[in-house]
């Protein structure tokens, strides 16, 4: 196959420069890809699949109604970055969650960075991220966010950007270890022409992460993971982790309150008092007392168990106020005000239409922007503006003027490519990352991440449940 | 261990040990059919009777029928199909809680039912071999653990359970009409469909009478598909499970039941025992319930 090079330059290809020459740490790799036969990389292909298969590495998605297991995609062609280069953009997430955390701890005490930003505090007040409850509640060590997973992108000079901050239940580190097992087995000589940095020690990371949570003096703990159930997209990962930890996997109706508000789970020998959980499901469904009242997945009672520190819960309720993209634009400040430090990892410039100035920019530049609610996740109702039609704009341009709170616009962001195994070909694909940070007495960042891939051609739609695969990350030095 | 999982395992064990005895129950007695010179489908209609819904079974008594209805209707809580899709249910969750080649056998036994649409005799025996398999890793690949426990305790509860009802039915057949020089054809069928022929043969060489083969198939402790290899099972289990007195109480009281030597000989007094012995497991279902489950 001929080296493509991505239209007009337009995008970063992280395996190809310029000029079309290979980067110097890709060329084993590409070479690798390259001289393999059709039939050997369909080989290849079948090996994987069948590995995946026997390792049943699965998600669920919903196909006509049914549920189905699919079997996890991985492209064989392993995403690359240099040890140099991740340890700078480590330190950059370790400031910014570290930042992010104190904020959200100021925001349910005394709320003084607020007070200096009172669009933000306006927006943060009116907010449904921001819960009443969980004001002046002290988690441990005072980590609201224990576990994050930090979306990041490469704009066109090859430059790490933060996206966005997962700060509730972020998922897809079971992928990113069970990525790196397959490839171990399906291209193994190709691993050891590189020192690969490991990123199995994620789960023991992560239990002491959640032992540190605890409020408990005792020196045995009793963590659990509790997951909504074997419906959710994401239960494989859930029953991953609670095996690779060795703990148990409850749900709902395996816990309940004491009279005295401790937490216990129901078990063959009677009942047994839990310290910590690890929560995989929403703020909103964890306790029917307080949320969502016919909240099936959550436990009655669990939040005041949680106030009065009878139960650690992580991530903590509340934390999800600073996942927001209103609040996203003041992390550069936040990291200022806390840290008394420059940012290190830089992020997507955003304009919030709340600030006067910021609006009129958004509005006589509609048509370069990416346009955002701020309180909508999972990509619903994002405007881009390059690609919208005029009529489209002047709609959006009409909304923004009649709730210029609820709107934040963005340059868009070019995602860079990663040569990805199509079939038998090799094809440039736009790819993003997401490394996973543990927080508590330290913080922990994971070696890579999960590389996403969008394996629709020109696509930059990279989530598993829309046709997007994935990439073993490799951090090599 | 989970309550939860406690009993899911209990019954993802129970399910797949129906699928292994249903299976073999219908195949054996099509072969028995081979031999019976009338083809008079109430010959299977005993089958539904063994599995205990013939209330549900509504439509002609045709061959055609009487096996749709053991084998793939969803709507009768007995079927194989039905069995299958409860253990696959329960499975779901317990990915991590079993070998990871024990989950994939189920998931064989699972697809490779699901993947025809009208199964035969040869896949009723593939199924039974897929079930073996299941079974066969869990005792040679698994650790002694609660786990293990709980999937012992639903297998030999299920197997004990049809165990008797295969024995009530075949003697409640014998009072109704077949003549007797089919009973012993019957009896070695019954035998069949426990895996027992052979077993019983080596002991026993030429005789083939009802007494000692009802010895055999509820007292022979050395053959693991007699009543009273169940029970002991069940008894070394319980064992290992926390609370576990009043179960085991009621366990030694089933197999006590079964020491009077009168009831091999009596077939009032038998069916009598035998309605206590399915009471009891009821009763013991119902303990394991309470304790482990709630």
């Amino acid at each position: 196959m001929k080296k493509t090079k991505d239209n007009n330059n337009n995008f970063y290809n992280e395996y190809i420069d310029n000029s079309n020459n290979l980067r110097k740490n890709f060329k084993n790799s590409y070479n690798f890809f390259n001289d393999l036969s059709s039939s050997k990389k369909k080989l290849l292909a079948n090996v994987r699949d069948s590995i995946i298969r026997s390792m049943g590495i699965t998600f669920r998605v919903y196909d006509h109604n049914k549920l189905i297991d699919r079997e996890w995609p991985l492209d064989l062609i392993p995403r690359i970055i240099k040890e140099k280069e991740w340890t700078e953009v480590k330190e950059g997430l370790i400031q910014r969650i570290k930042a992010i955390n104190l904020f959200i701890h100021d925001v349910y005490h005394k709320q003084e960075f607020l007070n200096e930003n009172p669009i933000l505090k306006s927006l943060i007040l009116d907010s449904p991220n921001f819960l009443e409850e969980c004001k002046g509640v002290f988690p441990k060590n005072k980590i609201w966010a224990n576990i994050s997973g930090t979306d990041l992108i490469k704009d066109h000079r090859g430059k790490f950007y933060v996206l966005e901050d997962n700060l509730r239940v972020p998922s897809g580190v079971a992928y990113m270890l069970e990525n790196r097992n397959v490839m171990k087995k399906v291209v193994t000589d190709l691993f050891n022409n590189y020192q690969v940095l490991p990123i199995d020690d994620y789960t023991s990371q992560l239990y002491k992460c959640l032992y540190d949570a605890s409020y408990s003096k005792e020196e045995k703990k009793t963590i659990v993971i509790l997951s909504p159930g074997v419906f959710n997209s994401a239960y494989f990962e859930h029953a991953y982790l609670a095996q690779q930890m060795g703990i148990d996997l409850v749900e709902s109706s395996d816990l309940f309150l004491s009279k005295d508000n401790y937490v216990f789970m129901k078990t063959i020998s009677g009942r047994k008092r839990v310290d910590v959980i690890y929560r995989r499901i929403n703020d909103d469904y964890l306790d029917p007392n307080v949320w969502v009242k016919d909240s099936v997945l959550g436990v009655p009672g669990l939040v005041n168990s949680w106030k009065e520190k009878k139960i650690a819960i992580v991530n903590a309720p509340g934390s999800g106020v600073a996942d927001d993209k209103a609040v996203y634009a003041f992390v550069p400040k936040m990291i200022e005000y806390f840290l008394n430090e420059k940012p290190k990892l830089p992020q997507v410039k955003t304009y919030l239409c709340a600030f006067e100035k910021d609006k009129k920019y958004v509005l006589n530049n509609i048509d370069k922007l990416v346009l955002k609610p701020v309180n909508e996740s999972g990509g619903y109702g994002i405007l881009i503006g390059p690609n919208a039609t005029k009529k489209d704009l002047n709609n959006y341009k009409l909304k923004i003027i009649k709730n210029p709170r609820n709107f934040v616009a963005q340059p868009l962001i070019k995602l860079s490519t990663s040569p990805t195994l199509i079939k038998t070909s090799i094809q440039p694909r736009h790819i993003d990352l997401r490394p996973f940070i543990l927080s508590g007495k330290n913080t922990f960042v994971t070696n890579g991440g999960l590389t996403r891939v969008a394996l629709k051609k020109g696509s930059t739609i990279v989530n598993s449940s829309q046709g997007g695969g994935s990439k073993d990350t490799w951090i090599v030095n | 261990m989970l309550s939860s999982i406690a009993e899911k395992v209990y019954w993802l064990s129970r399910y797949i040990e129906r699928i292994e005895n249903t299976s073999r129950l219908i195949n054996v007695n099509s072969d028995l059919l081979l031999d019976i010179p009338h083809d008079r489908s109430d010959d299977l209609m005993h089958l539904i009777q063994i599995t205990g819904h013939l209330n549900n079974f509504k439509k002609n008594n045709t061959k055609e029928n009487v096996y749709f209805f053991l084998i793939q209707d969803e709507n009768n809580p007995s079927s194989i199909k039905y069995s299958i899709e409860m253990a696959k249910i329960n499975s779901r969750y317990l990915l991590t809680m079993l070998p990871k080649s024990a989950w994939e056998q189920f998931n064989n036994l699972y697809n490779d039912f699901n993947a025809k649409s009208k199964p035969h005799s040869e896949d009723l025996y593939r199924i039974i071999r897929n079930s073996q398999r299941f079974f066969a890793i869990i005792s040679d690949g698994m650790q002694r653990n609660d786990v293990f426990n709980f999937i012992k305790l639903g297998r030999f509860i299920e197997r004990a359970d049809m165990l008797s009802r295969i024995i009530e039915d075949q003697i409640l057949r014998k009072e109704n009409h077949v003549n007797k020089y089919y009973q012993n054809l019957q009896w070695s069928s019954v035998l069949r469909s426990i895996n027992g022929f052979e077993s019983f043969k080596k002991i026993n060489k030429d005789n083939l009478s009802q007494e000692v083969i009802l010895r055999f198939i509820v007292m022979e402790k050395l053959f693991p598909r007699s009543l009273k290899y169940c029970l002991e099972k069940l008894l070394e289990v319980q064992r290992f499970l926390p609370k576990s007195s009043t179960l085991k109480k009621d366990t030694i009281l089933l197999l006590k039941n079964f020491e009077c030597e009168e009831i091999y000989r009596n077939d009032k007094k038998m069916l009598n025992i035998l309605d206590d012995f399915q009471s009891g497991l009821i009763k013991i279902d119902k303990i394991i319930n309470k304790n482990y489950f709630n």
